[in-house]
């Protein structure tokens, strides 16, 4: 290769960290953006904002929209777009609280832990099915996904009505709760919080290894080690946090599980590196010899199953199915991906920079109810941060 | 004296990361003059021209450039500005908007208004007047993507000269036309030296150089190496400056010994995608034996690159005829079973059907080889960086890292990512289609030698080329083809210019069909 190595040149630390920002600009817009909304509700709210009940409320408040977004980056990445996984996580809900209320509580009255396990089956697969009638419609039919995911929201709409019959149902079964509203204990929470910081110091290094194996420009170990500490202390501060309420909760593990799962699917895997080039170059995909329809089946079969993840959470969280159930939640989930730098053209979005959006979109929603804001206001305000972080990264962009 | 000089370079530098892509560049360019630029892949070029057009504003390079006598100061608006100051461009990658009318196209941004409405007959009456002027035949109603490459450039060309240009730049125009379009470009741009406008003509074909330009300005590595009057050039001194080397030969010698029919096609026919009442392969029958390059020569249209696409199983559907690959019927239906099957498809558009644009060299090249390196779920990133990195320097691609991204790498690089690519998949038959479009002479010395690298080990290669000599010059038999059908297959020995230009116009071949009829 013939390299003109200017920028691998020894630099010093400092002009070194300012490079790497600068070519990051946009991870750091948006946590950025994270940290001002946060400091600014620590103050509006004389610092409850931040006590650990709330931190612990916001992040189980982000989890169902995370899941979805979560699927959600690789629908966008494809070219595509989901409107229904909003309904279908409410459906899903809706259909997990019937089957406690209305057919276990009949037939296996005394099985409180098989019921729960039976819920969840019958939730994945009924999410998954949904994602499947929806991808075989866009994959092999070729109607576009705006419209097919369009009608699929109505749809659901329709078979949330019929479920219910226009009534809550309880979904309030011992284990099933648990899934949502449990907590992991202190000392568990801790082990995972250092089992997660090892696991980043591993990878860090790990890569560090392979790069210089192959001869590629290392970045300084100490801007390494920053970002890395960084991070760690980041786990720390939220394992203690949460650790003197109640603990981490059992959602929030299992976002982060699924988050881990996604980000390698997406980074690690032919799977992932087929979505990105179907989006980045669709023709060039093709004749690369990737099956493009089958790629999007299986990508509206996997993000209708994190829409029945979703729907669990949700129904186990709020403890019943309602016909308003995951109502706009669809909205949340793409407007997390586009936060997080999944552009609306396709090919580029990370599963990370998505958590973090829907993370942000779940500190404003709290933060702003925590300071009694009007409903009116608290859409305006959404609506102006929206718009500013995007056209933050618009502008940064520009410039980098 | 001074007066003549309407563009003068002054110690031109532009950085990009890691990239130093202009060096210290001074030259002068006279009114009225053509004025080619030539270079090697990555020399410069269009980085330069995209200076003067605007896409690189004032204060993000060094240096300086005087437009008749005056720096060049251009601001916030820098690509309308020095359109309102008569520099026009035609870009090296087309920029059309494929869905629009030509007449949209060519007053995209500056349409006709009466009381504040779009003037359609205005604008489709003067489109027409400039078409006539250029004798382009494209109704003005008709829809871009409709077009053809080479119409679609010419009505590039076109509208770039509405702008009421007084310097134009054309950055590889040929690269996509036919010889008649090459012919008719070449007098469009004689009669506007005529009316005293400047031109700037980049190309890597160096016949076109010494048949249209005045001067010619050669750059290599980001610096300007020598400008003179084109009479003081020859061929080999040209090709010198620009490799930096001597280069005695233009195709390089080969011990070719064809081996076993290893792929055979028989009187292949498929349909029209788009229109299924009409043949788009009427009867192509050829074979290639191992080890050996199979050119296929034909004029445009004449069905070449619809015949690999079909091969290739992403084309048009197969009606009748018998693909045999390795002993064994075959008829692709996608590119992956011809891939399987042991098929690679170098393909005609890089940008558009080749490369993914936005992600790095790296993930092009693995991109349909990535079996290779992963089992059901995990791919292994060391062997897919190893095995990258050995194509990437066998064909000496040339860019800061395998992180860069494709996008960032000048046309011939770009090339070299898709050959990689391609070639990474070990096939027994290569098919390249137009593979030097757009390189420069010492990328496509590399391109030959690999070629007959390739031939050497066994693989077989068809090639197809819009460049007769190329064809000539690299194949060891030649299959000419007209109308979506094969007429002769001749060794190469017979294949004389004469010989191929007859049978690709068909002449001899309609009277055959008269007869059969
Ligand atoms: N936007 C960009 N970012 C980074 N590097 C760039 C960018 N544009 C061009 N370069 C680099 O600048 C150098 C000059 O590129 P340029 O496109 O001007 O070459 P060229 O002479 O036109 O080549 P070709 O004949 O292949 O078109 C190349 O090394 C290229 O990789
Ligand atoms: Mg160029």
């Amino acid at each position: 290769m013939d390299t003109t190595n200017q920028t691998l040149k020894k630099e010093g630390f400092l002009s070194e960290l300012y490079g790497v920002l600068r070519l990051n600009i946009q991870t750091y817009t948006i946590l950025l953006a994270l940290i001002g909304i946060w400091g600014i509700f620590f103050f509006t709210t004389g610092g409850t904002y931040l006590a650990s009940q709330n931190v612990s409320n916001l992040f189980r408040q982000m989890s169902v929209t995370a899941f979805l977004a979560a699927g959600m980056v690789l629908v966008i990445v494809i070219g595509g777009i989901d409107l229904s996984v909003g309904k279908l996580a409410g459906f899903v809900s809706v259909v997990a609280a019937y089957f406690q209320a209305h057919i276990w509580f009949e037939y296996l009255p005394d099985q409180p832990l098989l019921a729960a396990a039976l819920t969840v089956v019958v939730s994945l697969l009924v999410g998954a099915l949904f994602g499947a009638l929806q991808g075989y419609i866009i994959a092999y039919l070729r109607v576009p996904s705006f419209i097919v995911t369009l009608g699929g929201q109505w749809l659901l709409n329709g078979l949330i009505l019929l479920v219910t019959a226009g009534k809550t149902i309880p979904a309030n079964q011992p284990w099933f709760s648990d899934i949502a509203q449990g907590y992991v204990p202190a000392t568990w929470g801790w082990v995972l919080g250092l089992v997660a910081i090892a696991f980043l110091f591993w990878s860090m290094f790990n890569s560090r290894q392979s790069k210089r194996k192959h001869g590629f420009a290392l970045r300084n170990i100490y801007i390494d080690l920053l970002a890395t500490g960084f991070a760690a202390l980041i786990i720390l501060i939220y394992v203690y946090n949460v650790n003197s309420y109640k603990g981490i909760q059992n959602p929030v593990l299992l976002l982060a599980a699924t988050a881990m799962i996604m980000i390698y699917l997406a980074n690690n895997t032919r799977f992932g590196r087929y979505a990105y080039a179907i989006g980045g170059n669709r023709e060039a995909a093709r004749l690369s010899g990737i099956n493009i329809p089958w790629m999007t089946f299986s990508i509206f079969v996997l993000m209708g199953f994190l829409s029945g993840v979703g729907g669990i959470v949700l129904a186990s969280y709020v403890g019943y199915g309602t016909i308003a159930a995951g109502a706009g939640y669809e909205l949340d989930a793409i407007a997390s991906c586009i936060l997080g730098g999944t552009s609306t053209l396709g090919g580029i979005g990370t599963i990370q920079g998505a958590m973090i959006g829907a993370l942000i979109i779940a500190s404003l929603s709290t933060g702003l109810q925590m300071m009694n804001v009007a409903p009116a206001w608290q859409y305006v305000l959404k609506a102006i941060v929206l718009v500013l972080a995007v056209l933050a990264d618009v502008y940064f962009k520009k410039k980098g | 004296m001074e007066n003549d000089i309407i563009l003068e370079f002054k110690n031109v530098t532009k950085r990009f990361p890691g990239v130093v892509a202009l060096n210290d560049v001074s030259f002068k360019i006279r009114r009225g003059e053509i004025h080619g630029i030539c270079g090697e892949n990555g020399a410069g070029k269009s980085t330069l021209m995209k200076i003067l057009s605007g896409v690189y504003p004032k204060n993000t390079y060094e240096g300086s450039v005087l437009y008749n006598g005056e720096e060049l100061m251009l601001g916030e608006q820098a690509i309308q500005e020095a359109g309102s100051k008569g520099i026009a461009i035609v870009y090296q990658e087309l920029t059309l908007v494929p869905t629009m009318s030509v007449g949209e196209n060519v007053y995209l941004g500056r349409e006709p208004l009466e009381r504040g409405a779009i003037d359609w007959n205005k604008l489709y009456a003067d489109t027409r007047g400039i078409l006539e002027k250029y004798q382009l035949d494209v109704p003005p109603q008709a829809m871009v993507k409709s077009l053809g490459v080479g119409k679609m450039q010419m009505v590039e060309i076109a509208k770039a000269l509405s702008e009421d240009a007084k310097v134009l730049i054309l950055d590889e125009p040929t690269s996509a036309l036919s010889e008649a379009e090459i012919d008719k470009l070449m007098d469009i741009l004689k009669s506007l030296k005529n009316n005293g406008i400047t031109c700037i003509y980049i190309t890597h074909k160096l016949e076109e150089l010494f048949r249209i330009t005045d001067k010619i300005t050669v750059m290599r590595d980001g610096k300007e190496i020598v400008t003179k009057p084109t009479v003081e050039f020859t061929q080999e001194s040209l090709v010198s400056y620009m490799v930096g080397r001597e280069m005695k030969e233009r195709f390089p010698k080969a011990k070719r010994s064809p081996g076993e029919v290893i792929f055979k096609v028989e009187n292949l026919k498929a349909l029209d995608p788009n229109d299924a009442s009409r043949g788009i392969l009427n009867g192509v029958s050829f074979e290639v034996r191992k080890g050996e390059i199979l050119g296929i020569a034909g004029l445009m249209g004449a069905g070449r690159t619809e015949l690999v696409m079909t091969l290739f199983g992403e084309y048009a559907r197969i009606v009748d005829g018998k693909i045999t690959l390795n002993g064994k019927d075959i008829r692709p239906t996608s590119a992956r079973q011809a891939i399987n099957a042991g098929l690679s498809l170098v393909p005609e558009d890089r940008k558009g059907m080749g490369l993914i644009l936005i992600q790095s060299i790296l993930k092009n090249i693995s991109l349909p080889n990535l079996d290779q390196f992963s089992g059901f779920f995990r791919i292994d990133a060391d062997a897919e960086l190893k095995a990258s990195l050995i194509q990437s320097k066998s064909l000496t691609i040339k860019a800061p890292s395998l992180e860069s991204t494709v996008e960032t790498l000048s046309g011939g690089n770009q090339q070299k990512v898709v050959i990689s690519k391609w070639l990474l998949s070990k096939p027994s038959v290569l098919i390249m289609d137009d593979p030097t479009r757009g390189i420069d002479v010492g990328a496509k010395y590399e391109i030959y030698k690999l070629m007959n690298e390739l031939a050497e080990n066994g693989v077989a290669i068809i090639m197809i080329s819009s460049d007769l000599e190329e064809v000539l010059g690299m194949s060891d038999r030649v299959m000419v083809m007209c109308r979506g059908h094969s007429t002769e297959t001749l060794p190469v020995a017979e294949a004389t210019v004469e010989r191929v230009m007859t049978l690709a116009t068909g002449v001899s071949s309609d009277e055959k069909l008269m007869k059969a009829n």
